[in-house]
């Protein structure tokens, strides 16, 4: 039951979280005036396709007008446009946590759609392949690299590792593309430099699971190098605080063999706090996802953010930061039921 | 507890103690001498201001590159405060600047422009002209033009061009062409049209023509002479400064971008600008998450749960969506960038700071300087931040390239403060002009390893902290 409580208690305080920029996007929004214009945009959107489909029935120009001038009346009631932006705050929570902004003022959906949540929504799996499976293998090489480590501490390696973790601290996702590019696409000319398919895409859905693959391998890669170092380095020392421990001496002392005293008894324990510090990382990868889909063009909501700021889209970048606040809670969430399951003081409870 | 001095001579033994603080010092140093020489509004009156530059070649390789390639041109400004010459003639004045040229390099110059600054006349207008003597001795007439004449009601003296220089660019100016075509008719009988010469004076005036077509000729090395002439009727009449450039295929140290700009000056710049906003962002980040540490977990109770609510709040909202929106919806000034840096920075390190202050609650110091009667204030401020304060100066030089890093991936989405140029500007001024698939290297790689370089200082400064810091932490 205490289980479940703590789930419980933890996604609501994640759901607070996505409250928290919910609202704080919307005051930013509301005070800087930007929302007053989206809905004006809209409002005007919406008195042309009525204006188009009248026309043909209102013969009477004035009458037309008339018409018109009614609606934009009821149209700016009904979105609050005649009360302050804070009046319409919890209406617009609510607009975009359904994601209906609207429509984008340039970019399309490859399907040729302009609503926000059409090209929004499109470009969600591709950021998450790319993220599911460079975080997939960060945490797996990470964890292996890094507990290796903690048993050689002074060793060649160990320093290796360490300096190496360093670097990819410093690191910026989007120049190690960069260079990457640079270097495997141009120099080498083995790798693709951008996108997600050849130019023309293959056809065949086996020769595009293929054609996919090949392109994400340097986006995937350049994520990993990037995030990897840290990670590594924080499992070595947790790893390493553990196993001075008093518990794990008797372990030895009974005779255990390394390799089982390392799994059970230094592992199995560095694990909640393991799972933390993978928590405390996510914010970064997500940060890294962006600038790295940005840099291989990656058709991801990523790449989105940049093509927003360079086309002044305001409402996809309103949904775009409210998506990847989403993603990030979700993906926390996830780590979160590890979280309880790894620990065992949370189950006795 | 060991000594300070223990501590340095421990923080000093390690390798990358010695490096970070070597190359810190280097930082600095530029960083001072960049300070006291650049003027303050730099990014509005220089850097972005494509005026300055437009003496410049454009997207040139730096000279180093070309140092085993004798055929690359170059760039030579020739630069004229007073006449070589002067000659009077009744009611008249000529001053004449001559300059010889030498052309030695089997390549032409990207371009050719003349600009001139500052001229004030009295009477009539001054008329400029500008002609070029070649090795052969034929003289080509290039250029000629007349000071803009008194407007209605202006009164002597005439002042023109004082704010901003005139420039006209040699290479594609039309009268030049025209000019040209005449040198080219009367000394070959080549079938080009004006169009042809436009865009390409310079191959005509340095050319050997030894071909039929402006692309296939090649240039005629020697001597030449560069006669500019200014004739003014009034002996008052001034020019404080004319510019003759014959553009290069290379420049400087680093090279230029698309616009001309010194890519080298640019990345001077960014050295004190990156050290401000790691330093000033980590300094407050760590200010705030400490102080905010400190009372949550000693003052606890209620004070305790608002603060530890809000930070966890706060820690989980994924920091660079938020930056890009709010600096996208507010503008993108630099000071706005580091005030949401330090927003949402803190809670962190207020997290784990309150950790260490509830174990610090129970030591036995604590309580004897509560039995003594000490108040809550002097208690934290006295017993508890002094033992913390190494772990938290370790924590602020790790907090630094974050905070270098955030607004380098910030201006790389294209989110920079156009009045302040950083290093992550320059460089994502370079890939927005495809910079990485044309091959501008010198555009792309140095700012990165600069971004690079400087995180990577205090991440080495942090790693040789750990051990200082750490058997300390150990033993509370």
């Amino acid at each position: 039951m205490s289980l479940f409580r703590t789930l419980v208690f933890r996604g609501l305080s994640l759901f607070v979280v996505l409250l928290t920029v919910l609202f704080l996007s919307v005051i930013v929004l509301g005070a800087t005036g930007f929302s007053d214009r989206l809905l004006t945009a809209t409002v005007s959107e919406e008195l042309r396709g009525l204006r188009q489909s009248l026309s043909q029935n209102i013969n009477d120009p004035n009458e037309l007008e008339r018409v018109i001038s009614d609606r934009r009346e009821q149209l700016i009631e009904f979105y609050g446009l005649d009360q302050p932006w804070y009046y319409r705050l919890p209406d617009m929570v609510f607009r975009i946590l359904t994601l209906d902004l609207g429509e984008a003022r340039t970019l399309r959906s490859f399907s040729g759609s302009n609503r926000v949540s059409d090209i929004v929504i499109e470009r969600l799996p591709n950021t998450l392949i790319l993220v599911t499976s460079a975080m997939f293998v960060t945490s797996l090489i990470g964890l292996y690299v890094g507990v290796k480590v903690a048993t050689q501490v002074g060793s060649r390696f160990e320093r290796a590792v360490s300096y190496f973790s360093a670097i990819s601290y410093a690191l910026p996702a989007w120049w190690l593309g960069i260079i990457f590019i640079i270097l495997f696409a141009f120099q080498l000319r083995i790798l693709p430099s951008s996108g997600m398919f050849s130019v023309p895409p293959p056809t065949e859905p086996l020769a595009r699971f293929f054609d996919r693959l090949w392109h994400a391998i340097l986006p995937v890669f350049t994520l990993i190098i990037v995030s990897i170092g840290p990670w590594a380095y924080a499992v070595r020392t947790m790893v390493l605080n553990i196993s001075q421990e008093d518990f794990v001496n008797v372990a030895r002392a009974k005779g255990l063999p390394e390799n089982l005293v390392m799994r059970r008894h230094i592992v199995r324990v560095a694990a909640p706090p393991i799972v933390t510090s993978l928590i405390l990382g996510l914010t970064g990868s997500l940060g890294g996802a962006i600038l790295t889909e940005t840099v291989f063009g990656w058709p991801g909501m990523g790449r989105l953010y940049y093509e927003a700021v360079l086309a002044a889209d305001e409402s996809v970048i309103v949904a775009l930061t409210f998506m990847f606040t989403l993603l990030y809670v979700i993906a926390r969430f996830i780590l979160e039921i590890l979280y309880v399951i790894l620990d065992p003081r949370i189950r006795y409870k | 507890m060991s000594s300070s001095k223990d501590n340095l001579n421990e923080f000093f033994s390690s390798t990358s103690g010695k490096a970070g603080s070597a190359l810190l010092l280097i930082f600095l140093i530029i960083s001072t001498f960049v300070v006291f020489t650049y003027p303050l509004d730099f990014g509005i009156t220089v850097w972005n201001n494509p005026a300055y530059w437009s003496d410049y070649p454009k997207s040139a390789p730096p000279s180093w590159t070309t140092l085993f390639n004798d055929d690359e041109f170059e760039h030579q400004i020739i630069e004229f405060t007073s006449p070589s010459d002067v000659v009077k003639i009744p009611n008249q004045e000529e001053r004449i600047y001559t300059q010889k040229l030498i052309l030695d390099k089997n390549s032409f110059p990207t371009f050719i422009s003349l600009s001139m600054n500052d001229i004030t006349y009295h009477d009539l207008p001054p008329i400029v002209t500008l002609s070029i003597v070649r090795p052969d001795n034929d003289e080509v007439f290039v250029y000629r033009e007349i000071i803009s004449p008194p407007r209605v009601g202006e009164d002597a003296p005439f002042t023109r061009y004082s704010e901003s220089p005139f420039r006209v660019n040699l290479s594609g100016d039309k009268s030049v062409a025209s000019n040209l075509l005449i040198f080219l008719q009367e000394r070959t009988q080549q079938q080009i049209s004006i169009n042809q010469i436009v865009g390409s004076s310079e191959k005509v005036i340095f050319a050997k023509f030894n071909s039929n077509s402006i692309e296939s000729y090649e240039p005629l090395l020697g001597e030449y002479t560069l006669v500019i002439k200014f004739v003014v009727a009034d002996e008052r009449d001034s020019i404080s400064n004319v510019k003759f450039v014959l553009g290069g295929s290379t420049y400087g140290f680093l090279g230029t971008d698309s616009l001309g700009r010194d890519i080298s000056v640019g990345l001077l710049f960014g050295f004190p600008v990156a050290l401000l906003i790691g330093i000033i962002t980590s300094t407050l980040t760590t200010m705030i998450g400490t102080t905010l540490g400190i009372i949550s977990g000693y003052v606890g109770g209620k004070t305790d749960t608002v603060i530890q609510r809000f930070s966890d709040t706060l820690s989980n909202i994924p920091l660079l969506p938020i930056l890009i929106f709010l600096i996208f919806i507010i503008g993108p000034q630099l000071w706005l960038v580091m005030v949401i840096l330090v927003l949402f920075g803190w809670p962190g390190l207020t997290i784990i700071v309150r950790s260490m202050v509830l174990q610090l609650n129970t030591s036995q110091s604590i309580e004897a300087a509560k039995s003594l009667g000490a108040s809550k204030w002097r208690i934290m401020y006295r017993h508890i931040f002094p033992q913390l304060a190494p772990f938290i100066f370790a924590q602020l030089v790790f907090f630094t390239p974050a905070a270098i890093l955030a607004e380098a991936s910030l201006s790389f989405l294209g989110l920079g403060d156009p009045s302040i140029p950083t290093w992550g500007q320059i460089l994502e001024n370079g890939f927005r002009t495809g910079g990485v698939y044309i091959g501008y290297w010198w555009w792309i790689l140095p700012p990165g390893l600069l971004i690079v370089i400087t995180a990577m200082i205090f991440v080495f400064i942090a790693l040789a902290l750990e051990p200082v810091v750490n058997p300390k932490l150990k033993n509370m």
